[in-house]
């Protein structure tokens, strides 16, 4: 584990790098600032826990990855191209806190074939995808039904496989556990584990982060101040409870 | 759960039997054809023209009045004061209050024509889920802008609506009597509404944020404005032609 004190800290880039953020500093309009210089390099096929105390920045990272906000300054670079605002870039997914946020439309499957359907594939292509996302969440027998007439843990995984139907190579996911029963959070958290695809789970849940990530980044006043294998920054006690957050229950 | 307006939407009646797109359209221009109405002398025909169509649907009373609640009381609100102040021809004068016979014309013109159209409305949306409504607008080519924003607000406002229940019911088991009508009570119904319409704007951003995110507005000519091919039966062309029908004589009618 690396604890770090707001200096930039890049691992030898041995893998394809699907994200990089460079100095990025950001504040709301004229408020206090939420960012500051953070620094950090995500490699393919990571799965990386995004812990911190509630107001450290993660929601506000995800949405400046994912191109949502504007940076004060500094860049983010998915896939070696700069995330530019308001630019539709279906190789980054977020999976909202609230998956009432997402699901909009009238049937789950026009609700997981919406990105694909903007993206311009074919309507064979676009059949195929949302299939296939269904299946993956477990989620094929509810392609008919009304999205808002849902249970919350189907819901989560209609969110997610309408992000999964972009085939994103970097799916961030903001709170996922958070509102599910025990089933539901089990479920996930199964999927979690078996995805393919480069994550960031943000959470409070710090259990299914140690379950699901091989690397976590502590998030205290818009700077990474910790990254390293879950099990050791989890497991420091003092580190922990320096940020309002307690060790998880089976490390203790 | 099921949405209140849906709530009949599967009983088996001719109407809801009619070819959503053909039913759409015929229903539509009957709603213009009886706003176009500006004569007394076809608000029977038109009432008996609604009532017909509300039978043939077989929608329960209850279901009508129930949602003719609200509309009723901004109609109410909105007529109360014509018959004092519009027209000239008195009819019963008591003291400085003079009700007008055009005043009470125009009230009736107004609240009849208003009911009935809320009543074709009402078989309209009411007789067929709303997809196939949404599905029915496609094919009329109606503007993708247009078909969004009507599911969006449909698909909002019932949520709003339970967000509202959810907020009352909270307060209510603090103790708050929506009972007496005081300036306190008033105070906090005007704080519950702001939180309610500022929970509702946060809740659009995010809305639109995912959207963005997925690719809303992206793509030129996106898949999901594909138009549903209209198979016409002979129920629903029987019903489509003579609500067309019906519509011409009311517009004819009422501009002759």
């Amino acid at each position: 584990m690396t604890v770090l004190e707001a200096r930039p800290t890049f691992k030898p880039v041995q893998e394809r790098e699907v994200l990089k953020i460079a100095n990025l500093s950001f504040r709301y309009g004229v408020g206090e600032i939420i960012l500051q210089k953070l620094n950090c390099q995500i490699l393919q096929g990571e799965k990386i826990g995004l812990i911190g105390a509630n107001g450290a920045g993660k929601t506000t990272l995800f949405f400046l990855m994912s191109g949502i906000l504007a940076p004060e300054s500094g860049e983010i670079s998915l896939l070696g191209k700069r995330v530019q605002t308001g630019e539709f870039r279906p190789e980054i997914g977020l999976v909202f806190q609230n998956p009432e946020d997402q699901l909009f439309c009238g049937t789950v499957r026009d609700d997981v074939a919406f990105g694909p359907e903007n993206m311009g594939l074919t309507q064979e292509e676009v059949g195929r995808r949302v299939e296939e996302a269904l299946a993956l969440t477990g989620t094929l027998h509810l392609r008919d039904r009304v999205p808002h007439h849902l249970s919350g843990g189907e819901k989560c995984m209609v969110a997610i496989a309408s992000i999964l139907a972009m085939r994103p190579q970097l799916i961030l996911y903001d709170e996922p556990t958070a509102n599910l029963d025990l089933r539901a959070r089990r479920r996930l958290i199964q999927f979690l584990q078996s995805s393919i695809e480069t994550i960031i789970l943000s959470s409070h849940d710090l259990e299914s982060i140690l379950e699901v990530c091989d690397r976590v980044l502590l998030l205290r006043r818009g700077q990474i101040i910790a990254d390293g294998k879950p099990r050791e920054v989890m497991g420091d006690r003092e580190l922990m409870e320096a940020n309002s957050l307690e060790v998880p229950h089976s490390l203790l | 759960m099921k949405l209140a307006l849906e709530r009949y939407a599967n009983l088996n009646s001719p109407i809801h039997r009619w070819e959503p797109t053909s039913k759409f359209t015929a229903l539509l221009a009957l709603i213009f054809a009886f706003a176009f109405v500006q004569k007394l002398a076809l608000l029977p025909p038109m009432v008996l023209v609604t009532i017909l169509l509300y039978t043939l649907a077989k929608l329960p009373l209850s279901f009508l009045l129930s949602r003719l609640r609200y509309p009723g009381l901004f109609l109410t609100a909105a007529v109360i004061f014509l018959p004092f102040v519009a027209g000239e021809t008195a009819i019963i004068s008591w003291g400085i209050f003079t009700i007008k016979e055009e005043g009470c014309q125009a009230a009736l013109l107004i609240v009849t024509r208003a009911c009935c159209i809320l009543t074709v409305s009402l078989v309209l949306f009411g007789t067929a889920p709303i997809l196939s409504n949404i599905k029915a607008m496609r094919s009329l080519h109606i503007p993708d802008i247009i078909i969004d924003m009507t599911l969006l607000t449909y698909r909002y406002l019932e949520e709003l609506g339970a967000m509202l229940k959810t907020m009352e019911q909270s307060m209510k088991l603090r103790g708050f009597n929506s009972g007496k009508l005081t300036p306190d009570y008033l105070r906090k119904i005007a704080h519950l509404s702001g939180t309610l319409f500022v929970r509702s704007y946060e809740r659009s951003q995010r809305i639109y944020q995912a959207m963005i995110l997925r690719g809303y507005g992206y793509a030129t000519s996106p898949n999901y404005s594909k138009k549903t091919p209209i198979q016409l039966d002979c129920n629903s062309g029987i019903l489509a032609a003579t609500t067309l029908l019906v519509a011409i004589f009311f517009i004819v009618a009422s501009l002759s």
